[in-house]
């Protein structure tokens, strides 16, 4: 059965960050997450599967934390999810990253697509898809807003700035979707018990057969801080509503806006 | 030797790039994809322009001549503008030419010798800075620098012929149909957030825009999962990032996806009941109170005064 493969990774969730006086940004106390947009990827790569009967397995690189991941990936439909478990993933960048998810597809294998989500909810660079392309030596179409496998075609709706692209590639391919692609919905308690029982892989890095040339960060990370909005932060919390409402007016008013 | 090359699908954008790289005082060379470009890459003060001759109409099917020109050439870095296409484009050459990237880059300047550039994480919460010693490939967001346009400036132009990817055929671009004015153009927004309970409200704040000869926005969860209004609308770093010169947020919670839509925003106001929400650090000026009390008042106010 041809297979489609579904990439995503398990984040630290933004909402838990705390930002210290010296605005220092500490994640320690932050749950871990799939990716809010890589959940809208896996129901898009479900849909894809069921609607051309095909095998839909998920692939993550992350350190032992993404453990969790495993089965919120499962409960989202896929049959099976490999997991390349290496601490390393914490200083990857989108290099390292891809090197790494390439390699894990190629042993995967027999797969017709390879589908990510534009973007994580962490670093937000958009990048994997596009590298994973080159390192496959296979077509990608990015920013995808609808899809269709249509025999060994992928026809997809790609939404530029101001414009609709609709394209075409012959499958094997990648292909990055957008988040209003489809709803991400939340899995049901069925689907949560299946999940249990169906098969997870675990690889290490040595185990993918890559030398380690192409496996070091190539910039240096020189400051990661917190970032606070200069804002005013009057607030009117006394008072009617039409003392209120006054109030606001009146800033904005003094402000020129009105 | 050009010290920086850059490219963008966008040439305003592409004059942006040009001026963020000529203030490292680094020359600068370009790549266009015709020849009119050229024209206006030199005006905007690109010194050798490398046109890529070729037949397809998505700059996507050039890169393999980019990477090519690129290793040629071999430039500091390569800049793109962080644009649909450009991202596309900037991610395949850094893995072509086995280099990193950096993405979406706000700043970049020089730090004893090494670029250095500044990007946000995590929605718009933390800003990284890295420095990168040899060659990368960076996109650059668009509206963070100011480019200088001057006709008659001449420049070196070298064709290219291009080899054309033709694995991905374009079969039709159609322009998106706003149902609504472009609410990265408006001067004054009405965002709408989950603190509507339902869409024949949305009225309220149409009223309020109308008051204030604005457009309405929405958060992400307005127009991805109740679907009241079009995707064109929302506001953040997946969606419109706006810079309007006032924002004001009815029933906005603030999470810190959306208010990076609005960083740039001159003025920021918001009304929300829950005193704890996050809007509240985000905003000037912000109400503690319900919207469908605060807004038909505010409406009535300013429709009056004007």
């Amino acid at each position: 059965m041809a297979r489609i493969i579904v990439c995503y990774k398990w984040v630290k969730s933004e909402e838990d960050l705390r930002i210290s006086a010296d605005m220092s940004v500490d994640l320690s106390k932050a749950k871990g997450k799939i990716s809010d947009y890589d959940r809208n990827a896996i129901e898009a790569a479900r849909l894809l599967a069921e609607a051309t009967g095909s095998d839909l397995v998920g692939l993550t690189f992350g350190g032992p934390d993404a453990k969790p991941s495993l089965k919120d990936a499962l409960s989202r439909g896929l049959t099976q999810v490999f997991w390349v478990n290496d601490s390393a993933s914490a200083s990857a960048d989108g290099s390292v990253t891809s090197t790494i998810l390439a390699a894990a597809i190629r042993k995967i294998d027999d797969f017709i697509l390879v589908v990510c989500s534009e973007g994580a909810a962490d670093t937000y660079a958009h990048e994997i898809g596009p590298r994973l392309s080159i390192l496959l030596g296979i077509p990608v179409i990015s920013y995808a807003i609808q899809m269709k496998a249509e025999g060994e075609m992928l026809a997809a709706v790609r939404k530029l700035e101001d414009s609709l692209e609709t394209v075409s590639t012959r499958l094997p391919a990648v292909v990055t979707v957008l988040p209003e692609i489809n709803p991400a919905p939340i899995p049901g308690l069925k689907a949560v018990l299946e999940a249990a029982r169906k098969p997870s892989t675990e690889w290490k890095i040595a185990e993918l057969g890559l030398s380690g040339d192409n496996l070091h960060r190539q910039t240096t990370v020189t400051s990661f801080k917190g970032y606070v909005m200069n804002r005013k932060k009057v607030v009117f919390k006394e008072g009617t509503a039409k003392e209120r409402a006054r109030a606001l007016v009146a800033s904005l008013r003094k402000e020129g806006m009105l | 030797m050009p010290e920086i090359m850059i490219y963008s699908d966008r040439l305003p954008l592409a004059g942006e790039i040009i001026a963020a790289a000529k203030e490292l005082d680094k020359e600068v060379s370009a790549v266009g994809l015709n020849e009119s470009d050229a024209g206006e890459l030199a005006a905007y003060g690109a010194e050798t322009i490398y046109v890529l001759k070729g037949e397809s109409k998505r700059p996507e099917d050039y890169c393999w001549t980019m990477a090519t020109v690129i290793a040629k050439v071999r430039p500091e870095s390569f800049l793109v503008g962080a644009t649909v296409r450009g991202r596309e484009i900037g991610a395949r050459l850094a893995a072509i030419l086995g280099s990193p990237l950096m993405s979406e880059v706000n700043r970049i300047s020089l730090a004893k010798g090494a670029l250095e550039t500044e990007r946000t994480m995590y929605g718009g919460a933390a800003v990284l800075t890295e420095t990168v010693g040899g060659f990368a490939v960076i996109t650059i967001s668009g509206g963070k620098h100011q480019s200088y346009r001057e006709e008659g400036r001449s420049a070196e132009i070298v064709t290219v012929a291009a080899e054309i990817d033709t694995r991905v055929t374009q079969v039709r671009v159609e322009p998106i149909v706003r149902a609504g004015a472009d609410i990265t153009k408006a001067a004054r927004i009405v965002c709408v957030g989950m603190g509507f309970d339902k869409k024949d409200d949305l009225a309220i704040a149409r009223d309020l825009a109308a008051a204030l000869g604005g457009e309405v926005a929405a958060t992400r969860p307005i127009t991805e999962d109740r679907k009241w209004l079009p995707a064109e609308t929302y506001v953040g770093i997946s969606g419109a990032v706006i810079r309007p010169n006032l924002y004001i947020g009815l029933g906005v919670s603030g999470q810190i996806q959306h208010t990076y839509g609005i960083r740039d925003a001159k003025i920021v106001a918001a009304v929300n009941n829950n005193e704890r929400a996050t809007i509240f650090q985000a905003a000037d000026y912000a109400i503690v109170g319900d919207l469908y009390e605060i807004a038909p008042l505010l409406t009535e106010m300013i429709g009056r005064a004007g």
